[in-house]
């Protein structure tokens, strides 16, 4: 027999309509150490309080109901087990998902999500000019499934979309989850949207990731969002050129270093953002000028620095030969 | 009140490709689920779905391994059909998006599974059915659907000989409301929470079979409960046979590959039913590891092939039964998986009651008969989903609206806002622990009279604590103690049912194994089990099987 530990487990309970603020309810059940959070809150329902309200199905992470926060950290409550938040934090604190208004206890308003799931065209685009084979599959290769990476993985939980400080800061980023599923129909060969898909996605969605990977860190299924955000630019670069201020940031950011081995701000802002666009920045630029003069000068070419170059070589001839 | 011409209760993979028949047939389509679509319990399929398209392999073997794999008990006309369809149903999945496993050619992989003459599963690594239910699901963004999510189904209304609509209870608002609709088509999934092992998720509660079954619909050989051989030996979830279609094998405690001696020709890859039944008698005669269990081992498959093949078992395995399976056997134990049985449908997906329709695993049609074969399932969704579209929608031409007047919401409620007002009595989760408790003790793998009998008595005993239901949470958002309260009755009629008809069945056949009468009576059973409602408890009868060209044979492996 497997032994017990005592788990003491703190709940946000919350009914808005019932209640003047949310509060934590502190639980203390024992249970074996490889015991799932969500076996946890099951227990609750069924032993202690059977108002708690969450959502839950699978249990198996395959159906994405019961993405929440426990002990600060967006996941699923079915693939985290006690013990090692134990080790960690002494005890488990589940609060409902971030991004999303809650509308109980744990389960919060999963609208946004989807609509921002709506707006990347989340269906195959027929393409006029490669009409689906009568009556037989279209012909795919290992390789070419492979170039989807994890992305069809995606349970579409929303542990990323409430991990997103993006998303946080600028309620119109569509979030790790749909830019990830952008990524599965981009690099599709059965669609024929991928260039709309690429330019449409430009203004004000894809360059506002702050390539914190948090999404990646949350992803129960190793979805890796950000790494597939990352390649939307690159596939946007090419599409479109650097046309928007995101682009042309991460292209100017690339040419400073390459020049000179180091960032010269001055450039780099005037690069992003134009002339004009820098003057309105200006106000801004002098008063960071003030603490640290050197910004306004143009930085010295580093020691070393063909070895930079060198390394965008290589790096370019790798990506060249992938 | 909403109204629509097709009104789809279920939105898994039958009921999203129900929905989508109906819609390119040109009608206004609601689609209601206690789920959102994509958290639907098709997406925890993990294998494959059969299609007969390899060059060595052909649909009439399909057709063949089908009826055997059934025992007898398909209806055969049926079975030709669905494997019949089987090829363009793979195709059009696949034009749909669904992003399958390819071969080095380009064309569909395939691998072997339990019980077929080919290797015919089509896959998308393990995780088939997700991928298929986000292809549906995207491709049904296309068409115009009003979906309601996170809504409970609370009563089917019928009025002047013919389905009116549904009462359902609207989670978000706390509201009992109606839906009006010229057909509904049920598409709810299975009851496998009758069982407290099982691999289904928690919203399999069976909620469209017991509520067609309390409004007269016939269900049909709701005995035949499918025990999966391999689910993690805590949580009972899914490791999918797949994992043997790739070579995994079955040890044990003397490290002896055991399936050897049960079925001498495809060893473990038996069909699913001689396999569960393989591992209890093995640990019954003591030859189990402690506990209770068996070894499935894969480390011989080696960590490339395991991780690319098996990725999310290897996920499963490291994350709930805490052992990583490229370097140690995973523990399994036989669970609760499928149900062949369900509410009795024609190849259209035509219930006895006018109106209703209904497809997927609440559904029986038979083509499984006593015993479903690995990779049919997938099939069987896409392939009577559509059917089911299809017959609802050229119905629905044929009538007028369906109304759902106050007194019938109402009605529908009553029984709610009772156990809301009680201030003692059973609460829905204890009571439906104990039904599961009857439910693996009495009515498991093995059967017998003496169980069964018992175990009829005891869920009879429940109906006095069931009458005492109580909703203790008093909100009107996201109540889930309405949504347990529901589930738990229906639960508890189904119970009854496969009880009643597992004692009344007095032979073995598929996954009906009774040790008091341990071989297949074709002369008295080859038949199928209807079972009507009855306040008093279901009213057992008996209709013939199909059968076409195939005479029953014994069933060896």
């Amino acid at each position: 027999m497997v032994e017990s530990v005592a788990v003491p487990i703190s709940v946000y309970r919350y009914d808005p309509g019932r209640d003047a603020a949310p509060r934590y309810v502190d639980y203390t059940l024992d249970m074996p150490r490889h015991t799932p959070v969500l076996t946890a809150l099951l227990r609750i329902r069924s032993e202690v309080d059977s108002t708690l309200s969450l959502r839950y199905s699978c249990r198996s992470s395959i159906c994405g109901s019961c993405a929440m926060v426990i002990n600060s950290k967006s996941r699923l409550a079915c693939q985290t087990q006690v013990g090692p938040e134990l080790d960690l934090h002494g005890r488990i604190v589940v609060d409902p998902m971030r991004n999303q208004p809650v509308l109980r206890d744990l389960v919060v308003d999963q609208g946004p999500f989807w609509q921002d799931y709506e707006r990347i065209v989340p269906h195959l685009v027929p393409d006029p000019a490669h009409p689906m084979p009568v009556g037989k599959p279209n012909p795919m290769t290992p390789e070419e499934v492979d170039r989807f990476y994890e992305t069809p993985r995606c349970i579409a939980c929303g542990a990323c979309y409430s991990a997103c400080p993006a998303k946080e800061a600028d309620p119109t980023f569509p979030g790790p989850m749909a830019l990830a599923k952008l990524y599965r129909f981009v690099v599709d060969p059965r669609d024929g949207a991928r260039r709309e898909r690429l330019l449409r996605i430009q203004p004000g969605g894809l360059w506002t990731c702050l390539r914190c990977h948090l999404c990646t860190s949350s992803c129960p299924k190793d979805v890796r969002p950000s790494e597939r955000i990352r390649d939307l630019k690159e596939l946007a670069i090419q599409e479109q050129g650097a046309t928007e201020a995101g682009s042309r940031h991460a292209v100017a950011f690339k040419e400073n270093l390459h020049d000179r081995g180091l960032l010269n701000e001055m450039r780099l802002v005037r690069q992003t953002d134009g002339v004009v666009g820098m003057l309105r920045q200006a106000p801004q630029g002098l008063r960071l000028a003030r603490k640290k003069p050197e910004l306004l000068k143009k930085p010295r070419r580093i020691e070393g620095q063909e070895q930079v170059q060198k390394l965008y070589e290589l790096l370019e001839d790798e990506e060249g030969g992938a | 009140m909403q109204r629509h011409e097709v009104l789809v209760i279920g939105a898994g993979l039958a009921g999203q490709r129900a929905a989508l028949a109906a819609a390119q047939a040109g009608r206004n389509v609601g689609l209601v689920s206690k789920l959102h679509p994509l958290r639907s319990h098709s997406g925890a399929a993990q294998g494959g779905i059969n299609a007969a398209v390899g060059a060595e392999d052909s649909v009439e073997t399909h057709i063949y391994d089908t009826v055997k794999g059934s025992d007898y008990l398909g209806d055969q006309d049926a079975i030709e059909f669905f494997c019949t369809e089987a090829g363009s149903t793979v195709v059009e999945m696949e034009h749909f998006g669904t992003i399958f496993s390819r071969a080095p050619d380009g064309s569909l992989a395939r691998r072997p599974f339990g019980g077929a003459g080919f290797p015919r599963t089509i896959y998308a690594a393990d995780r088939t059915g997700l991928a298929l239910l986000q292809a549906i699901y995207e491709h049904l963004g296309t068409e115009e659907i009003q979906t309601y999510e996170e809504w409970d189904l609370v009563e089917l209304v019928f009025r002047d000989g013919r389905a009116q609509g549904v009462v359902v209870y609207n989670r978000r608002t706390g509201e009992f409301e109606g839906i009006g609709a010229r057909a509904v088509v049920l598409a709810t999934g299975p009851a496998g929470r009758v069982y407290s092992r099982t691999t289904n998720s928690h919203s399999s509660t069976g909620d469209g079979i017991a509520l067609a079954y309390r409004a007269g619909a016939q269900l049909k050989d709701m005995e035949f409960v499918q025990f999966h051989p391999t689910a993690l030996l805590e949580s009972g979830i899914l490791i999918t046979e797949g994992a043997r279609g790739e070579g995994g094998i079955l040890k044990n405690a003397s490290g002896e590959r055991f399936m050897v001696r049960y079925a001498p020709h495809v060893q473990d890859l038996a069909s699913r039913d001689v396999v569960s039944r393989a591992i209890v008698t093995e640990i019954n005669e003591g030859r189990g590891f402690p506990g209770g269990y068996v070894h499935l081992e894969l480390m011989h498959l080696g960590k490339e092939k395991i991780e690319s093949r098996l990725q999310e078992i290897c996920d499963f395995a490291r994350n709930f039964a805490g052992v990583d399976p490229v370097t140690e056997p995973i523990p399994v134990l036989p669970a609760q998986h499928y149900m062949m049985g369900g509410i009795g449908t024609t190849m259209r997906g035509e219930t006895n009651l006018a109106g209703l329709y209904a497809a997927g695993e609440a559904a029986c049609v038979s083509i499984h008969g006593a015993n479903r074969l690995g990779g049919n399932s997938l099939l069987e969704t896409l392939v009577f989903g559509k059917q089911a579209g299809i017959a609802a929608a050229a119905y629905s031409a044929t009538v007028t609206d369906g109304t759902v007047l106050p007194e019938e919401i109402e009605h529908a409620a009553a029984p709610v806002r009772a156990m809301m007002a009680r201030t003692e009595g059973a609460e829905p989760l204890p009571l439906r622990a104990e039904m599961q408790a009857v439910m693996e003790r009495r009515a498991g793998i093995y059967r017998n009279d003496a169980d069964l009998r018992a175990g009829i008595q005891e869920l009879f005993a429940l109906r006095a604590k069931r009458a005492t239901l109580r909703i203790v949470d008093r909100s009107t958002v996201f109540n889930l103690n309405v949504t347990d309260a529901l589930e738990t009755r229906n639960l508890l009629d189904l119970a009854e049912v496969i009880l009643a008809g597992a004692l009344a069945r007095t032979e073995s056949r598929g996954a009906h194994a009774r040790t008091d009468f341990p071989t297949r009576d074709d002369a008295h059973w080859m038949k199928h089990t209807i079972a009507g409602y009855n306040p008093l408890g279901p009213q057992l009868s008996y209709a013939p099987v199909a059968y076409t060209r195939w005479d029953p044979k014994e069933r060896v492996y």
